[in-house]
């Protein structure tokens, strides 16, 4: 999988980079947008993680030409400007999904797999951990036929760590996954441990291993 | 009342206080001229006779009438009448007098105007009375006093729609200025900077003070507006940068616990910083007109959504939520900002509860407002704590953890939606927010 990741800070760029390369993405990285455009050009990508402030030009011309070249490839918006306005922009031109900067590298990595899989024509519909079957289109959990009835929010957890799995995710990224980006602040805690709780209880009666890993008060791992 | 009313009233006034005004006068004055009239048409008759008198004539007027020492003689139709009167009195040196005097002619009583003139002719004396009749002047007086009336009144009705047509020519400009301007001023984007068509200079100097008063303020927007973009991007990237250096260091699997611990809460901390960056954002760009206003929300399911969002954190603290609307109302407006509106006020409804309290939503119109009350039973505050709920960090619980904007965002998105809040408190026993929202215009 090729990503060319758009971006004019190239400290950041690298970080993004180093965060997917350890995910089976081959990353290439642009620090501005006709460099960009000449990447894109003499290769094939299949996901641009495009920064709207770049230092030469606005980001949604970079978008209305790649949609204009008739390429496949699929485009995550970033942006710090956090305006909602560019998110309706941006979807309508054609962008694949939008983020706001600071985002969490883990959401980028959940991001990244749903754009890919719509990509690909939603080949992908299941995920499979120890025996226990993720199905993606309709939000059910099964161990060999028997289904597990999860709340969506304990799906959505379930999912977030499976596709993160051996990394530790902290609290506070699974409460923005799951809460999105809310705006208040001790927002962290006691209600994603309520549902983590809970989902462990569901899964043990099926497999019963340690299914999250309770990383001092730091967050939760699922191992592989 | 706009102008162009009071002036077309004011018009409507003095018309109708002028024809009133001849209405009164006009009789006076008609009197007056034909007075005059009469008095030297008498005159000159009286002189006329007075010229021509001569002992045969007395004595000839004097004979026909045998009996009296009067003499006398009308016209046929009674319009006027002469009269000569031997008085047996001394004669005194009278000046020639007018009267009005009621006279029977032939049966017939009308009211004269009457000359009468003493003289001295060969040692008697003579009174003479030239009457003329008033019944006809009377009925032309009433006669002009219609036809001036009847004319005066089309006259005044002519020129009064003159003047509204006018009056209501001359104000199309301003009204336009109003309506196309000074109603936009919240919205400097949209201002129409074309400058009125008017010949009225005072409307032209209004527009063009309005036109640069409207550039000052969008040159301002701008500027802000510029300035948050500045802001956010400056800020944030490297919040961003950091976050993820972060992020990426906490997969070290060589790191010992205590190094782990305070990536932890140094990510905590920017978690912290991005989201006191954001709110402020957030503010200034309601404030500075950054939202479109272009939606139009049903409050209902907003409602019920966010409250199923936020189930679990009033399972914990096992709140009861009472929530029964009974109206579908639809808001003209946000609906992000009006998803944020609510959801503060229920997070704050949630934070400051108490263990096993309850939440109460209630809407209604009241004098055809519609409002929408949140009520929770949590710790209360006093009238001073009110009055400061809704500048930026201002903290009423230092107990809870919070930075003192959730409020301020709900007081800007308020205001940005014309939606008027009003809270009551009582320590201890909780408080109550009331939204009013604003009569949409159709």
């Amino acid at each position: 999988m090729n990503i060319i990741i758009v971006e004019d800070n190239q400290e950041l760029a690298t970080e993004i980079r180093d965060f997917l390369s350890k995910n089976r993405y081959r990353c290439t990285i642009a620090n501005n947008g006709a460099a960009a455009l000449e990447e894109v050009a003499a290769m094939d990508y299949d996901v641009m993680l495009l920064d709207l402030g770049l230092p030469d030009g606005d980001g949604f011309e970079i978008l209305k030409a790649i949609r204009k070249s008739k390429s496949r490839m699929a485009v995550i918006v970033i942006t710090a400007r956090g305006e909602l306005d560019d998110k309706v922009n941006g979807l309508q031109l054609g962008a694949d999904d939008y983020m706001t900067k600071p985002f969490s590298l883990t959401e980028l990595n959940a991001r990244l797999f749903a754009v890919v899989r719509r990509l690909h024509g939603f080949v992908l519909n299941e995920l499979e951990i120890h025996g226990i079957v993720l199905q993606l289109q309709d939000y059910k959990v099964s161990y060999q036929g028997n289904t597990i009835s999860l709340t969506k929010k304990e799906f959505d957890i379930f999912q977030y760590l499976v596709l993160n799995k051996d990394r530790v995710i902290t609290r506070l990224q699974l409460t923005e996954h799951i809460w999105g980006d809310v705006l208040e602040l001790n927002s962290d805690s006691n209600f994603i441990d309520v549902h983590v709780r809970n989902l462990r209880k569901k899964l043990d009666k099926f497999v019963a291993i340690d299914w999250f890993e309770t990383v001092r008060n730091v967050g939760y791992r699922i191992n592989s | 009342m706009k102008i162009k009313s009071k002036l077309i009233i004011f018009n409507l006034i003095t018309r109708l206080l002028v024809i009133l005004v001849f209405w009164l006068v006009l009789p006076v004055l008609v009197q007056k001229v034909i007075y005059r009239d009469i008095n030297k048409s008498l005159v000159e008759k009286k002189q006329k006779f007075l010229e021509h008198l001569d002992k045969e004539e007395i004595n000839d007027f004097m004979l026909r009438n045998d009996t009296t020492e009067t003499y006398a003689s009308f016209s046929t139709l009674h319009s006027e009448f002469l009269q000569l009167s031997r008085l047996p009195v001394p004669f005194q040196d009278k000046k020639t007098v007018f009267v009005d005097e009621p006279r029977i002619i032939e049966g017939e009583q009308d009211d004269y105007r009457i000359l009468k003139y003493q003289f001295l002719y060969e040692k008697m004396t003579y009174e003479l009375e030239i009457g003329s009749n008033l019944a006809e002047i009377k009925e032309l007086t009433f006669i002009i006093r219609i036809f001036v009336f009847i004319v005066l009144f089309f006259a005044s009705a002519v020129v009064f729609a003159l003047d509204a047509f006018f009056i209501e020519y001359l104000f199309k400009p301003f009204y336009k200025i109003i309506d196309t301007k000074i109603r936009r001023v919240h919205e400097p984007e949209t201002f129409d900077h074309t400058s009125i068509n008017s010949t009225t200079t005072d409307f032209r100097e209004l527009d063009t003070v309005l036109n640069q008063m409207m550039n000052r303020i969008s040159e301002l927007f701008k500027k802000e507006k510029q300035f948050i973009a500045n802001v956010s991007h400056e800020l944030l990237t490297p919040i961003a940068l950091m976050k993820n250096k972060f992020e990426n260091l906490l997969q070290n699997q060589s790191l010992d616990d205590d190094a782990m611990d305070k990536i932890v809460s140094s990510l905590r901390n920017l978690d912290m910083l991005k989201k006191i960056i954001n709110n402020l954002l957030l503010i200034s760009k309601i404030d500075n007109n950054q939202y479109a206003s272009n939606e139009t929300i049903d409050l209902y399911p907003l409602l019920y959504d966010l409250v199923d969002d936020l189930s679990d954190r009033m399972d914990d603290k096992n709140i009861h939520i009472d929530l029964a609307l009974q109206h579908h109302y639809e808001c003209d407006g946000n609906k992000t900002l009006l998803h944020i509106l609510l959801y503060n006020l229920m997070v704050n409804a949630i934070k400051y509860n108490k263990s096993e309290g309850s939440i109460i939503c209630k809407d209604g119109y009241v004098d055809e407002v519609y409002f929408l009350s949140i009520a929770d039973t949590g710790i209360g505050m006093n009238e001073a704590q009110i009055g400061q709920i809704f500048d930026r960090f201002t903290r009423i619980n230092t107990t809870e953890e919070g930075h003192g904007l959730g409020l301020a965002i709900v007081g800007s998105v308020a205001a940005f939606h014309q939606i008027k809040i009003e809270v009551t408190s009582k320590i201890n026993e909780g408080t109550t927010f009331v939204l009013y929202f604003p009569i949409k215009s159709t």
